[in-house]
C-alpha cells in the first residue's frame, strides 16, 4: 500500500485558461481507481468542477482559476475500511494509501498527504490546492493541507469547505467542538482570533467586518442566552444579513460569526458575505484590474523599498496593490468592501502615510459622503467610516496633507462647489467640516494643498471664473482670504498641481483653457512670477499635469498629450526646461492622468490607466533610464 | 503598451514539509514561477500568531514570510453525512502530516525556517475614532526547524 501500488499517468487541464503562474490552480488526484476505472475518475473530476463553479464566489472568479485532474492508477479499487472503526474490514492497495477510520472514526478518510503534494508538484508545480478523490461510495473526507473526499453524495462539500481553511485561512464558524454536548467550550478564550471570519469583539466601530454591517443591523445581532448550550434558535434577521452572531470558533458564547449561516459553519449552504470577500481577495489579485476609465491612481512610498498603489475598479470598487522589494507586486485587492462615487472622473482613493507603519485613505462614497479607512502594520486594514455628513460633488477628490505625524488636513468640494475642510488630530479626533474662507470651486476642479512648514498650509483651486486661486493658513494668523494667482484662464475641470522644491518656494502647474500646459512660481523673496507655457506642451482634455521634485534644483512633469500618449519633461536649474518626450511608448486612457512618485532621488515610478482600461506602470532609474510599461497586477 | 518587465521580480520556491509533533522534515524544494498574492504574504515585523515559513539571509534576517495553514493542529474535522448535522472535531494524540508553501526568495536568501509565533498577551481590540493605531499584543517567534536553500538550478 504505497506508490508501488500504482502509477501516475499524467495531468489534464479540465477548466480555465489563466496563465498557470498567475492562477488559482486546483489539482484533483485520483486515488483507488484502477487502470480500468480512470474514466470514473474523469467523471468525478467533472462533477467536482460543476459543484465548485456553482459555488459563489467561484462562479465570478473563473478568469483566474484553473482546474487539473491527475490520473493515477492503483492496483486495487477503493480504500482501506478498518473494521475497528466500524468498517467492512476491506483493504486496498492504492497509490496514496487512503483509509477510512482515521482516529477510529469511519467517516474520517485520510491519505498520505506528503505523497499527494509531491505528485502535485511533479505534475502541476504551480498548484494552489490539492484534493484527493477517493474511489468509494462510503461517505468520508478530511481536511488538512490536502483535502480528501469520497464519491458519496455531497462529499464535494467537504473539499470546498476545506479549501476555505487551506487556501484562505478561514476559521470554522460552528459553535461547538464535538457537536454541542462537550464541556469546556461554553466561553471563547480572551483575545481576538487572527482569522478574518470570527471575532470576540462586539464593538460595532472596530469590528473587523464592520464594512459589511448595515447601520440598521443590531450588534450583537444574536446573543446566546445559555452558554452551557449551543443556541439553536432560528435567525432573527433575514438570511444574508451581516452582523454579529454569537457562537463560533468551537465555542457556544463569546465567539462571533458574521452571518447566521455559512459554509464554514455548515456544509451545503453558501459562504457568507465576509468569507466570499476573503476568497475574492485571494483569487482576484491574480487577475488584472479593469479600472474605472479615468480614475486617478494614487501612490505612496512608506519607505524606499515599498509602494502602495490605490485605484478604483470599473465597477467602483476601491482597490489597492503593493510592491515590496523582497516580494514583488502583491496583486489587486478590494479595500474593506469600499465603493467610490461615480461622476466626473470618479472619486479616487487618496492616501497618505503619516509614518512608515500606517496608511490613511480617503474617498467619496456612493452616497457622496467622505469616507476614510486606515491600515496599520500591527492590525491590518480597518473598515471604512464616514467623516461627518458633508455632501460632496459626485466624483469629488479628497486631498489630504499631514503637517505632522499626528495630524491630518482634508480638502474637498461640497455638492454646491464650496471648498470644504476638516482636520483630524490624535488628541482631539475629527473636527466638523467648514467652508474655507467662502471659496467656491469650478465644476470638476479639485482643491490641492501643500504644507511647506508644519504650521503653514497653501491651497490652490480653479474658481468659478476659471482663474487660479490660492489662500493660506498659518498657525499664528489663521486662514487668509482667497486671491487670484495672475489672470491665467484655465480649463474649468483643471487641477492645480503644486510642488515645493524647498520651503520658501512653490511651483504651480495647470492647463490653460486651450489645453496649454502652464506654470508659475512663488518665492518668498520675489513673490509670484508670471504664467508661462512649459516647452510648448498641450494636454489632453481632462488630463492634469503631474509634477515631482526629486531634489531642490530639479522638476519632472508628466501628462497625457493631445494624442493621449504619456509625455514627460524636466527642468533643471542648470539647463532650464527640456523638450517633451514620450515615455517608453506609453498611451493612456483619454482624460486620464499620470501618477508619479520618487522613492529615492535617482528613481521615478509612473502609473497610468492604459487604453485597454488596465493599470500600467513603468520606472526610470538614473543608471538604466526608462523601462518598458508593464500591467500592474501580481508579480 | 505592455512589455514583460517588472522591477525587482524575486524568485519563488515550492517547499513541501512533513511533520510529526514538532519534528519537521523538508521533503522537497523546487524553484517555481508562481505569483504569491498579498493575502499569502506577511511582511509585518510582528507577525500574528500561527505557523510561518521564512526565507532568511546568512545573518538570520527574515527576508520574506508566508503563513502555514492547516498544519500542526491538535484536532481534525469530522464531517456529517446528513446535511444540517454538525461538523465536529476530534483530538489527535500527536499531529502529523504534510504541508506545502510557495515562498518568495530574494537573492540574499540562504535558508528557510519553519517558525511558530505565539502571543504573550491577548490582543487589544482596535480603537474607535479613525486614524489611531491600536496597541497589539506582543508576539514571540520560535524556530521549529531550518533548512539550507538550494541554489537556483
Amino acid at each position: 500500500m504505497t506508490t508501488a501500488d500504482g502509477s501516475v499517468l499524467g495531468s489534464t487541464q479540465i477548466f480555465g485558461s489563466a496563465p498557470r503562474n498567475r492562477a488559482f490552480n486546483v489539482v484533483l488526484l485520483a486515488e483507488g481507481f484502477t487502470a480500468a476505472q480512470q474514466n470514473d475518475f474523469n467523471n468525478a473530476a467533472t462533477a467536482f468542477l460543476s459543484a465548485f463553479r456553482a459555488t459563489p464566489p467561484y462562479d465570478e472568479l473563473s478568469p483566474a482559476i484553473n482546474v487539473f485532474r491527475v490520473n493515477v492508477t492503483s492496483t486495487d479499487a477503493g480504500a482501506d475500511d478498518p473494521a475497528s472503526a466500524g468498517g467492512t474490514g476491506a483493504t486496498a492497495r492504492t497509490y496514496f494509501d487512503a483509509s477510512f477510520g482515521g482516529n477510529g472514526i469511519r467517516r474520517l478518510l485520510v491519505c498520505n498527504s506528503a505523497t499527494a503534494l509531491q505528485v502535485a508538484l511533479a505534475q502541476v508545480p504551480e498548484f494552489t490546492v490539492v484534493l484527493v478523490v477517493v474511489n468509494s461510495t462510503i461517505y468520508g473526507g478530511s481536511g488538512g493541507s490536502v483535502g480528501t473526499y469520497s464519491l458519496a453524495g455531497g462529499a464535494t462539500e467537504i473539499a470546498i469547505h476545506e479549501m476555505g481553511h487551506t487556501a484562505y485561512g478561514l476559521a470554522d464558524e460552528y459553535p461547538y467542538y464535538a457537536g454541542g454536548n462537550e464541556t469546556g467550550h461554553d466561553h471563547h478564550p480572551a483575545g481576538e482570533p487572527t482569522e478574518p471570519n470570527v471575532t470576540t469583539n462586539t464593538d460595532r466601530n472596530t469590528l473587523k467586518w464592520r464594512w459589511a454591517v448595515a447601520a440598521s443591523t443590531a450588534i450583537p445581532t444574536m446573543s446566546n442566552p445559555d452558554c452551557t448550550q449551543v443556541d439553536s434558535r432560528p435567525s432573527p434577521v433575514p438570511a444574508g444579513t451581516v452582523g454579529l452572531f454569537e457562537g463560533a470558533h468551537y465555542y457556544h458564547c463569546g465567539g462571533f460569526r458574521p452571518e447566521y449561516d455559512c459554509k464554514m459553519r455548515n456544509l451545503g449552504v453558501p459562504f457568507c458575505h465576509v468569507c466570499r470577500q476573503v476568497i475574492w481577495n485571494r483569487i482576484g489579485p491574480l487577475a488584472t484590474l479593469p479600472a474605472r476609465a479615468t480614475t486617478p491612481v494614487s501612490v505612496i512610498a512608506r519607505y524606499p523599498e515599498h509602494l502602495d498603489v490605490f485605484a478604483v475598479a470599473g465597477d467602483g470598487r476601491t482597490m489597492s496593490d503593493w510592491w515590496d522589494q523582497s516580494t514583488g507586486w502583491a496583486g489587486w485587492f478590494q479595500l474593506s468592501g469600499g465603493i467610490a462615487s461615480p461622476g466626473g472622473h470618479g472619486s479616487p482613493v487618496t492616501a497618505i502615510a503619516r509614518y512608515s507603519g500606517h496608511i490613511d485613505i480617503f474617498t467619496v462614497g456612493t452616497d457622496n459622503r467622505v469616507y476614510s479607512a486606515w491600515w496599520d502594520v500591527a492590525t491590518g486594514w480597518s473598515g471604512w467610516f464616514a467623516i461627518g455628513n458633508l455632501q460632496c460633488r459626485p466624483g469629488s477628490t479628497v486631498n489630504v496633507v499631514a503637517r505632522y505625524a499626528d495630524h491630518l488636513d482634508l480638502f474637498t468640494t461640497a455638492s454646491d462647489g464650496r471648498i470644504m475642510s476638516t482636520w483630524w488630530d490624535a488628541r482631539t479626533g475629527w473636527a466638523a467640516w467648514f467652508q474655507v474662507q467662502g471659496g467656491v470651486a469650478a465644476v470638476g476642479s479639485t482643491v490641492t494643498a501643500i504644507a511647506r512648514y508644519p504650521f503653514h498650509l497653501d491651497l490652490f483651486v480653479v474658481g468659478t471664473d476659471n482663474r487660479v486661486y490660492s489662500c493660506w493658513w498659518d498657525d499664528r494668523s489663521g486662514w487668509h482670504n482667497w486671491f487670484a494667482v495672475g489672470n491665467q484662464l484655465c480649463r474649468p475641470d483643471s487641477t492645480v498641481n503644486v510642488v515645493a522644491r524647498y520651503a520658501d518656494h512653490l511651483d504651480l502647474f495647470t492647463t490653460a483653457s486651450d489645453g496649454r500646459i502652464v506654470s508659475t512660481w512663488w518665492d518668498a523673496r520675489s513673490g509670484w512670477g508670471t504664467w508661462f507655457q512649459v516647452s510648448g506642451g498641450v494636454a489632453a482634455a481632462g488630463s492634469p499635469v503631474t509634477a515631482i521634485a526629486r531634489y531642490s534644483n530639479h522638476l519632472d512633469l508628466f501628462v497625457l498629450g493631445t494624442d493621449n500618449r504619456v509625455y514627460s519633461t524636466w527642468w533643471d536649474a542648470a539647463t532650464g526646461w527640456a523638450a517633451w518626450f514620450n515615455v517608453s511608448g506609453g498611451v493612456g486612457q483619454a482624460g486620464g492622468q499620470v501618477a508619479a512618485i520618487s522613492r529615492f532621488t535617482e528613481h521615478i515610478d509612473l502609473f497610468v490607466v492604459g487604453t485597454d482600461g488596465l493599470v500600467y506602470s513603468t520606472w526610470w532609474d538614473g543608471a538604466t533610464g526608462w523601462a518598458g510599461w508593464f500591467q500592474l497586477g501580481i508579480t | 503598451m505592455s512589455e514583460p518587465s517588472q522591477p525587482g521580480r524575486p524568485a519563488a520556491v515550492r517547499l513541501i514539509f512533513e511533520y510529526e509533533g514538532d519534528q519537521v522534515r523538508l521533503v522537497a524544494q523546487q524553484r517555481v514561477d508562481v505569483a504569491v498574492p498579498g493575502l499569502d504574504l506577511d511582511v509585518s515585523p510582528t507577525p500574528r500568531p500561527g505557523h510561518y515559513v521564512e526565507a532568511r539571509s546568512t545573518t538570520n534576517q527574515a527576508l520574506s514570510r508566508v503563513p502555514v495553514r492547516e498544519a500542526f493542529g491538535g484536532s481534525v474535522e469530522v464531517f456529517p453525512e446528513e446535511p444540517g448535522s454538525p461538523i465536529t472535531r476530534v483530538d489527535v494524540a500527536e499531529p502529523r502530516g504534510a504541508f506545502s508553501v510557495v515562498l518568495p526568495v530574494p537573492e540574499a536568501a540562504e535558508q528557510v525556517a519553519v517558525v511558530r509565533v505565539t502571543q504573550r498577551q491577548p490582543e487589544a481590540p482596535s480603537l474607535a475614532g479613525g486614524a489611531t493605531s491600536p496597541v497589539p499584543g506582543e508576539s514571540e517567534i520560535d524556530d521549529i526547524a531550518s533548512f539550507p536553500l538550494e541554489a537556483a538550478g
